[in-house]
């Protein structure tokens, strides 16, 4: 027999589901084409509208499938199974939250290996040689199957290492909904209860945010960050010297060309400045070295004179405003330092600084 | 016993209608929005080079202040954050002050920009572009004020050139980058950053922005569009919204060579704090920092943390060291409406009182 309270919330939903696609077909509607008009941006200049989207898409489906599920329960149902339904399974929007930022501007890094495999394989080289384990190479092509084993081995490596990245963060959503349920428990008196679906989705927010931090700032993930972003660069390094190559067959100037152009150049900028300046690299450092000296003799004197009683040295603070008073606090090593004993918040100036030298 | 949830089904029904309703009606709102512009306070130009150039503020007001300050800016995102909307201009407010205000704009480096040391910026164009202040002003020594990255660039610059700095002040700047909750920190300790920038080259500003949203995914990637829904029937709120959005992630990439080695001895190396950093040859040694020094920061700050910045004061040479914190983030510092109230103010006040 067919629930008419279920049959409707699916209706609702259908409906839902289609004024969301017409509202988003309509925000992404380009312009008529015009022959005379700039190309379309990059994709990275819609990188804030896909990202918008994303995000609200991911939330738009969450309250829905929410609805449907736990919150259609009765109040006097199990509500840790009830928060299981609506978080559970497909409906978590932290995954969607996350996946969404690997936009354009973050490069895409798994798209372009995949496309660089497909590419590959396109063009004939069949399975790249190596991703089956490295195998000896000889005769004319030999270096670039070694080239071709290397990248494969690294694309391998590199597809390891997001894995375990991906376990982590699959780590914080679960930690988080943990968390999310020992918040939960302290709601459970009248006055404190979670009325609303915007009310519960800021809480899981707060504590998904807090299982992220904790596992973000672990040694663990900074070992499995560090080796993802090595292991991707790795990746990215032998794919540009396999198109440096065919760009120097090709006779195509290559960014490593112009790269190391840049560099020459730049380097005969520093000297020219430092010619014109006429100020030998020798000399910089004999003033350099006289002015520590200076600064040190400096110190001697203060602490010299420190010796003497503090209260005449130091300068008693000036009131500060309010709104200094509220936010100023001492820095301990100097009030130390300078023997100030002032309860203010604000460390008034305990060593008057000469005029400002003026040059004429 | 009472359960946690009391979500009536029928409300939460309602309640996706309602979302729905003002995603569409903000819509509209949407499609007709112009870029949204920064505050735009009236500057001249007085110095530019490559892609650098140096602005004055004209401002409306009297400059009362006798030596000018120079805001040091990082290289990560652009400098308009001091000079976001009308009503939110760190600039304006300075000047309103009675401050004479100058701002390094780095502009956006490109492939010309690749070998770009940190030796290139901080005592070649940070210190042509102190001079050239310097020159206008008949003055041997102005005020430096540094932001984030700036700020540890203006610490080593005035660690290198004290007799061009009269005094300095950082804001949200990393000292100590090895503090226990600094994330980008333990991010990258395990970074090849040789192979990342051999790699690179420049370093994509959409890359940068995309690790940024990682520090905390669901807030920055989702939670905040769903809080802008709630303001898409407000025009004023919303163009401020899309403003930040456009600060946020309109950004210049980085010089492939000066962030080499900014990870390295900064973030991995830690060597400012460890006395152990050289730029251009030249050992960096906080301990001859002797002006006054004003360190301002953010006490949520996610990005630099405090204890990051807290930690300057127990390595400057200078017997005069104030610190400011200030309740709020790393963006808030600049933006909220509590900062127009208390930071330039209290920048201005400490400057006043040491001429």
């Amino acid at each position: 027999m067919a629930d008419p309270a279920n049959d409707f919330i699916r209706d609702y939903q259908a409906l839902a589901q289609q004024s969301w696609d017409a509202w988003t077909r309509q925000f992404q509607q380009q312009p008529a084409a015009n022959p005379f008009a700039p190309p379309p941006a990059p994709a990275a200049g819609n990188d804030t509208l896909e990202r918008t989207l994303a995000g609200l898409k991911g939330y738009f489906d969450w309250m829905q499938a929410a609805a449907a599920g736990g919150a259609a329960q009765q109040p006097t149902a199990d509500w840790r199974q009830q928060l299981q339904q609506m978080f559970g399974g497909a409906n978590q929007p932290f995954a969607q939250a996350f996946g969404g930022i690997d936009s354009a501007g973050a490069e895409g890094f798994a798209r372009q290996w995949q496309s660089w495999l497909q590419a590959t394989q396109h063009s004939g080289f069949g399975d790249l040689p190596g991703t089956h384990g490295p195998t000896p190479a000889f005769g004319l092509n030999r270096e670039q199957q070694m080239q071709q084993q290397a990248l494969a081995t690294a694309l391998l490596e590199s597809m390891q290492a997001s894995a375990r990245y991906q376990e982590l963060i699959q780590r914080a959503n679960t930690q988080g909904m943990q968390r999310l349920q020992d918040k939960l428990a302290q709601h459970a008196e009248p006055g404190r209860q979670i009325d609303s679906l915007k009310g519960l989705y800021d809480l899981w927010v707060d504590a998904s945010e807090e299982a992220y931090a904790e596992i973000a700032l672990s040694d663990e993930f900074r070992e499995v960050y560090g080796e993802m972003v090595n292991t991707q660069m790795r990746v990215r390094q032998l794919q540009q010297q396999q198109t440096e190559q065919l760009c120097q067959q090709l006779g195509v100037p290559t960014r490593g060309e112009v790269s190391s152009l840049g560099e020459r150049l730049q380097a005969l900028r520093r000297e020219f400045r430092a010619s014109r300046a006429g100020a030998p690299a020798d000399r910089a450092d004999e003033i350099m070295a006289l002015r520590r000296e200076l600064t040190a003799l400096k110190r001697q004197i203060s602490s010299g004179a420190a010796a003497t009683p503090a209260a005449k040295k130091a300068t008693p603070a000036k009131p500060p405003t309010s709104a200094v008073k509220k936010s100023v606090s001492k820095a301990p090593a100097k009030v130390a330092r300078t023997a100030v004993a002032s309860k203010t918040k604000l460390v008034a100036a305990s060593k008057s600084r000469p005029s400002p030298r003026k040059r004429k | 016993m009472y359960t946690p949830l009391r979500i009536d089904p029928t409300k939460a029904l309602g309640d996706i209608a309602t979302f729905q309703r003002k995603l569409a009606a903000g819509m509209g709102h949407l499609r007709s929005m112009r870029e949204p512009e920064y505050a735009n306070t009236p500057r001249e130009l007085v110095y530019s080079e490559d892609k650098l150039k140096v602005w004055h503020f004209t401002g409306h007001g009297k400059t009362t202040a006798k030596t000018p300050l120079l805001i040091v800016y990082a290289l990560v995102n652009t400098v308009w954050m001091t000079d976001l909307q009308a009503d939110r201009s760190m600039v304006r407010n300075l000047l309103e002050q009675g401050e004479d205000v100058y701002l390094i704009d780095w502009g956006y480096p490109d492939g010309a920009d690749r070998w770009l040391t940190l030796d290139d910026y901080i005592n070649g164009y940070l210190d042509r572009c102190v001079d050239a202040v310097r020159a206008r002003h008949e003055l041997d020594a102005i005020n430096l004020l540094g932001i984030c990255q700036g700020g540890a660039f203006s610490l080593c610059y005035t660690a290198l050139h004290a007799d061009k700095v009269k005094n300095l002040i950082t804001m949200v700047t990393p000292v100590d980058f090895h503090t226990p909750d600094n994330m980008l920190s333990s991010w990258c300790r395990n970074m090849d950053v040789d192979l990342f920038v051999d790699t690179m080259g420049n370093i994509p500003a959409g890359l940068m922005n995309y690790v940024y949203l990682t520090l905390k995914p669901v807030r920055l990637n989702q939670q905040k569009y769903i809080g802008m829904v709630d303001i898409l029937d407000n025009p004023t709120e919303l163009e401020n919204f899309l403003r930040m959005e456009r600060w946020i992630f309109d950004s210049p990439d980085q010089a492939g060579e000066a962030f080499r080695q900014f990870i390295k001895d900064f973030y991995q190396g830690n060597k400012l704090v460890k006395g152990t950093l050289e730029i251009g040859g030249r050992p960096v040694d906080l301990g001859m920092i002797t002006q006054p020094v004003l360190n301002i920061f953010a006490e949520q700050d996610h990005l630099v943390p405090p204890d990051a910045s807290r930690a300057l004061g127990k390595h400057v040479g200078t017997t005069d060291y104030t610190q400011l914190a200030f309740k709020g983030g790393h963006i808030g510092i600049y933006v909220s409406g509590r900062a127009q109230r208390e930071v330039p103010p209290a920048i201005h006040q400490w400057l006043r009182q040491r001429g």
